[in-house]
């Protein structure tokens, strides 16, 4: 009976009058929604295909495209109502635990949806959106990778909009590579050598000759600050002479550099110092540094775990939701109420901030 | 012309759709306060650890290490908005310690409690022995610790059960752990520094850093994965919680709540206890 009901209320939903007028109300709420605050960056785990692939009996690889679907829409009316970067969690480390055959389906999906997202005149092309991959690149197959590969170059010239997809991702191992990014950069020599075409040996040295020439007639000792003109090599061998004073006498922890202190202590001088490192600078190694900070996190199905996603971008100001409807339902009627949430909790904010400067000021 | 009507039109409609939504709003948070009370009502402590047995005992699961995120109400005169804090602290802790959980940690970004580790102790104390009742053997000891300060257990605490909470006869232990806003993403840039530095004296290759070793040295250095996040405000904000050890935590908040009380804590339990870990596979 239910299924007949519903089918008939598709038969009218689907009518072109309705279709139209839905259309039309569509139109108007985002139209609507942009006249107050837009959450920047918004992201959503998309939860639940599974689930409601198997409470409609339909195969799980079934569920995972009215997902893509489900996506789709999504993606249109973030971007109309003004959003900036959307960016989904499309795929976990973990998920590679799950059968091979619905890893491959879903491999198969990102191979030719992603494509077809990006293609000319399609969602990502109308909204000027640029496609970016977040996560682990290693772990994708090679035709897969460069499915990927094709979508972001065919969308990398959009400049108005951002959708990261999150695939291969998960967060630890973003704000591990993060850090080991920022390990691996502050251990660059920052300090340009010899960029310039004067060398300040050389200045010194024709100083102290002016100086002396008037005194006695008398050729400078070679000095040893002389040689940073062919600086790579001479670092290689400090590096090692180090490495082996610490392996030989690795008790006498910090005096050990004492053995060659002039060539070590310019090695490390050359080097940006750790203590500079703070949040912004983890922050620029994260995968999405340029992005501007996560507004809304969104999370269908009823689970209430953020499963390793965006753990470092959501940990302050985010406002996170957690909606009991599956992802291949979730529409612009579940997602309107959040939104609307949070413009309101935003417009509350403003308002205690302006009270609170008034009694300040008062 | 046409597009100033559109502009309009679209004013109009946001505006309407806002008050209805501010109507909802008001109407949803009436129907969530009289749920709550009734929760409250139907579950309700008496301040005796008997009915928090009773009310934990038919779960079928219980969090090894309950988080809650508390916040010091900055609007009030600092000396009241410190007692109510800690006051909330010992009742939560006393509940915790009835439940039977060993490990609580107290996410406050303001990191005042830090300073007052032994009057939490304290105010804490007193609390379980109102549950308790002074002598009695069942009554948890307690141990207060924080991120880089040595735990604090006075001598009427034998010392050493910091660890161990199973033994026979001796009573349970409660550990409570002190967090605040510089143990979340200020430790992992701490962490980076040292590591940089190392690799800047050649002790550490960059390929040496994963998320293992982060991992290990983020538990050690402040805690664990918590099994269980509990907020009591209305909303689900982080405020700079821990995001590392975030991971596979289970956050609970009861909608439109204010303040804390037994009923969000015991429907958290409840919550937890149903709810199945499907990660992965």
């Amino acid at each position: 009976m239910s299924l007949h009901l519903s089918h008939i209320r598709n038969w009218f939903l689907q009518s072109p009058p309705a279709e139209w007028a839905l259309h039309r109300i569509r139109e108007l709420l985002i139209g609507a929604l942009r006249q107050g605050p837009i959450p920047q960056h918004v992201a959503f785990v998309m939860d639940g295909n599974r689930r409601f692939a198997k409470t409609h009996h339909i195969e799980t690889v079934e569920g995972h495209n009215l997902g893509f679907e489900a996506l789709a829409k999504v993606l249109e009316v973030c971007y109309k109502s003004g959003v900036k970067v959307v960016t989904i969690y499309a795929f976990s480390i973990e998920n590679f635990n799950r059968s091979k055959y619905e890893v491959d389906a879903l491999m198969e999906m990102a191979r030719v949806k992603l494509v077809q997202l990006a293609q000319h005149g399609d969602l990502l092309d109308r909204y000027g959106a640029c496609v970016r991959v977040l996560g682990q690149r290693d772990l994708v197959k090679p035709d897969v990778l460069e499915a990927i590969d094709r979508a972001v170059a065919m969308t990398s010239h959009n400049t108005k909009a951002v959708l990261n997809v999150c695939f291969p991702y998960t967060s630890r191992n973003e704000i591990t590579t993060a850090i080991r990014d920022t390990v691996v950069s502050y251990n660059k020599p920052t300090r340009p050598t010899l960029k310039r075409p004067f060398s300040e040996t050389h200045i010194t040295r024709n100083i102290r000759a002016a100086q002396l020439s008037t005194v006695v007639e008398e050729s400078p000792s070679p000095e040893p600050q002389d040689v940073s003109r062919t600086q790579s090599p001479l670092e290689e061998s400090d590096k090692d002479n180090e490495h082996d004073s610490i392996a030989s006498s690795s008790t006498l922890n910090v005096s050990t550099t004492s053995t060659n202190p002039s060539a070590t202590h310019k090695h490390r001088d050359s080097l940006p110092d750790p203590e500079s490192i703070d949040v912004s600078i983890l922050d620029s190694h994260m995968f999405t540094a340029d992005n501007p900070p996560l507004d809304l996190l969104v999370r269908t199905s009823g689970v209430e775990r953020l499963s390793d996603f965006m753990l470092w971008q959501c940990h302050e100001n985010t406002t996170i939701v957690f909606l009991s409807c599956l992802w291949p339902e979730f529409d612009l009627w579940y997602f309107l109420p959040v939104l609307l949430e949070w413009q309101w909790n935003q417009k509350k904010h403003e308002e205690a901030g302006r009270g609170r400067q008034r009694i300040k000021s008062g | 012309m046409r597009s100033f009507l559109k502009t309009q039109l679209h004013f109009l409609t946001f505006t309407l759709v806002h008050f209805i939504f501010s109507l909802y709003i008001r109407f949803r948070k009436a129907y969530h306060s009289v749920l709550d009370r009734v929760c409250a009502i139907l579950y309700y402590h008496h301040r005796t650890p008997e009915y928090i047995h009773k009310d934990v005992k038919q779960l079928s699961r219980l969090p090894a290490h309950l988080s809650v995120v508390l916040e010091l109400d900055d609007d009030e005169h600092s000396g009241a908005g410190l007692s109510s804090l800690v006051s909330d602290l010992a009742e939560l802790a006393a509940w915790t310690a009835c439940a039977g959980i060993p490990l609580l940690s107290v996410y406050e970004p303001s990191g005042v409690l830090k300073n007052y580790i032994p009057q939490t102790h304290r105010s804490i104390s007193e609390t379980l022995a109102s549950y308790y009742g002074p002598s009695h053997p069942g009554k948890p000891t307690l141990s207060i610790r924080a991120p880089h300060l040595p735990s604090f257990s006075p001598p009427t605490t034998p010392p050493g059960t910091a660890e161990s909470g199973a033994e026979g006869s001796s009573p349970p232990h409660l550990t409570i752990l002190l967090l605040s806003a510089e143990d979340g993403r200020s430790t992992l840039v701490d962490l980076t520094k040292t590591l940089a530095e190392m690799a800047q004296r050649q002790k550490l290759s960059p390929a040496d850093v994963s998320a293992e070793l982060i991992d290990a040295e983020i538990s050690e250095s402040v805690m664990g994965e918590p099994d269980l996040l509990v907020l009591f405000g209305p909303r689900v904000i982080l405020k700079g919680y821990p995001p590392w050890q975030m991971r596979l935590t289970e956050i609970f908040h009861v909608p439109d709540n204010e303040g804390v009380n037994y009923q969000v804590f015991i429907r958290a339990l409840f919550r937890y206890a149903k709810a199945q870990m499907r990660f992965g596979r």
